[in-house]
């Protein structure tokens, strides 16, 4: 017997996560993966030698039972959330040795969208096309396709070759600094000034958000009143910021179609989609626009961190 | 691989870890041809630095990894690759198959409405749309989806207005002059015109698809 976790409770869309499925798009499927890839990986940096996958939560957290035999480390880290262990306050970001009955319990803290805990053992969940990590939107890979649930039971299992400690650098501390990006694919089917506009106004992230994608509030109404481009359906990447119809905007996150019509005026750095996936409904943000040199720049930075 | 028909396909950058090949703007044979011959080309060797190749309807997606190359770079040894005239010859490695579709009734509640756009009569219209073999032009938006294509100018029809919140796997959808073939639980703003057995996708088979791009597809009603 080994140790095995019971979920007592889970945030909605709480998800087994690794990585990602990559490689997957010529089959009609995205990577997934974490929502906060650092903080993911800051959470697997505090263990000896993490295994691949670990449980991705949302704001209301996570309250999980141990059961079976044996121990496990686990490791926390993303966002800003208020950890128990047995009742007892643990701060965030921290480690501890986990046997039968001990309780975690993570309750919604003061910042961020997503949390993670990591463990030494492997989540055992079946390979899916490569992956442990769940696509809600395709109904694949981590418990059965789906979101955890009270009641649901992970197993875990010696694991193989871990990651191992990654970078244990500190996670950029959530800041009111622009979202930087690229200019999108259909940049130029917007007009100068509309652009100028996107790069200047304020937006606010709606209370619509999820790991498919972020539904801003476009308070300035920048998008409002323009036309519906029909356009030939194209590659998505996280990232992208497309403009529906009505002339919301939507950045698409890790859950992403892997295609999609509708006219995409940027992409998000990879530097900053973390930072920007941990902003909660209300938060006012601006968009900065970078070169593709900077981006790179930026993105070779975080990773040496 | 130069096609009078064609201008020089452009390299954009897709975010700053994914650069695409756009053959065109707008849908056209002989751009998803090209795409498809293309991304053929880039599976058989490669380039440094590119983990993942995704042909759509008309371009290619290289995923990259910025510690490994630049988009600057990558964009140079793309340009070399088109201009190397070593497409691949499609014929060779394409498949047909015959999907078995029960048309109409419950399971293609958008026949008749789809003929109708048509003008023709609903058996007129199954029997042209199935008259000939369509071409895989792509996988995507949900897992095994495929668009096949193309119809005559004749069977051009747009989509709905509104759109299904949620049709079953293996519903078959018409629209803009393509029929595509689902896999999994999806929405549709397609008319829905029947239902196939056929299951392009499965997760636990490998590879999780069996059509490719490129590959025919004869329609037939089912017996």
């Amino acid at each position: 017997m080994s140790v095995r976790l019971r979920i007592i409770r889970a945030a909605p869309s709480s998800t087994v996560q690794d990585a990602g499925r990559f490689g997957a798009l010529q089959h009609g499927v995205g990577a997934s993966g974490p929502m906060d890839r650092e903080a993911f990986e800051n959470a697997g940096a505090l263990l000896q030698a993490a295994s691949t996958a670990g449980i991705e939560f949302t704001r209301a957290g996570l309250d999980v039972v141990v059961e079976g035999d044996g121990t496990t480390r686990a490791a926390f880290a993303g966002g800003d959330f208020l950890l128990r262990i047995n009742g007892r306050p643990t701060p965030w970001g921290a480690a501890a040795s986990l046997q039968r009955d001990d309780r975690l319990e993570v309750t919604p803290g003061p910042a961020g969208n997503y949390g993670y805990v990591r463990f030494d053992h492997e989540i055992d969940v079946p390979m899916v096309m490569g992956s442990r990590a769940t696509s809600l939107v395709a109904g694949l890979g981590g418990l059965k396709g789906r979101a955890l649930a009270a009641g649901d039971i992970l197993p875990l299992k010696a694991a193989g070759a871990g990651t191992g400690p990654a970078h244990t650098g500190p996670s950029p501390s959530a800041s009111d600094a622009p979202i930087r990006f690229v200019w999108g694919i259909h940049a130029e089917l917007f007009t100068p000034g509309l652009r100028q506009a996107f790069a200047e106004k304020q937006f606010r992230v709606s209370d619509r958000l999820d790991r498919m994608g972020v539904r801003l509030v476009d308070e300035s109404l920048v998008f409002a009143g323009r036309p519906i481009l029909s356009l030939v359906s194209d590659a998505i990447v996280a990232g992208d910021i497309q403009i529906l119809g009505d002339g919301t905007p939507i950045v698409l996150m890790r859950d992403h179609q892997p295609t999609g019509g509708y006219p995409r005026i940027a992409t998000v750095i990879s530097a900053d989609l973390d930072r920007f996936a941990q902003m909660r409904p209300g938060a006012r943000l601006a968009f900065e626009p970078v070169t593709l040199h900077k981006a790179r720049f930026l993105y070779l930075a975080s990773r040496a961190r | 691989m130069a096609d009078a028909g064609l201008p020089l396909p452009l390299i954009v950058p897709l975010g700053d870890a994914g650069l695409l090949v756009r053959f065109a703007t707008t849908l056209s044979d002989a751009a998803n041809r090209r795409a498809i011959a293309f991304a053929r080309l880039l599976r058989r060797d490669l380039p440094f630095g590119v983990s993942e190749i995704d042909p759509n309807l008309v371009s290619v997606l290289l995923k990259y990894d910025p510690q490994m190359i630049d988009f600057d770079r990558l964009a140079g040894e793309v340009r070399l690759l088109l201009g190397s005239g070593t497409a691949a010859d499609e014929a060779d490695e394409a498949t047909e198959y015959a999907i078995a579709v029960e048309f109409g009734g419950a399971v293609g509640p958008d026949l008749a409405e789809a003929a109708a756009a048509t003008g023709l009569d609903v058996d007129s219209f199954v029997k042209a749309h199935n008259a000939g073999p369509l071409r895989v032009l792509t996988t995507g938006f949900a897992p095994g989806f495929v668009y096949c294509g193309f119809h005559p100018e004749a069977l051009q029809v747009p989509r709905r207005t509104e759109v299904r919140r949620s049709v079953p796997a293996g519903s078959v959808l018409f629209a803009a002059g393509q029929t595509a073939i689902t896999s999994t639980t999806i929405p549709t703003g397609w008319h829905v015109i029947g239902r196939t057995a056929f299951r392009n996708f499965d997760a636990d088979a490998a590879p999780p698809t069996q059509l490719r791009e490129g590959d025919a597809v004869r329609f037939e009603v089912v017996r």
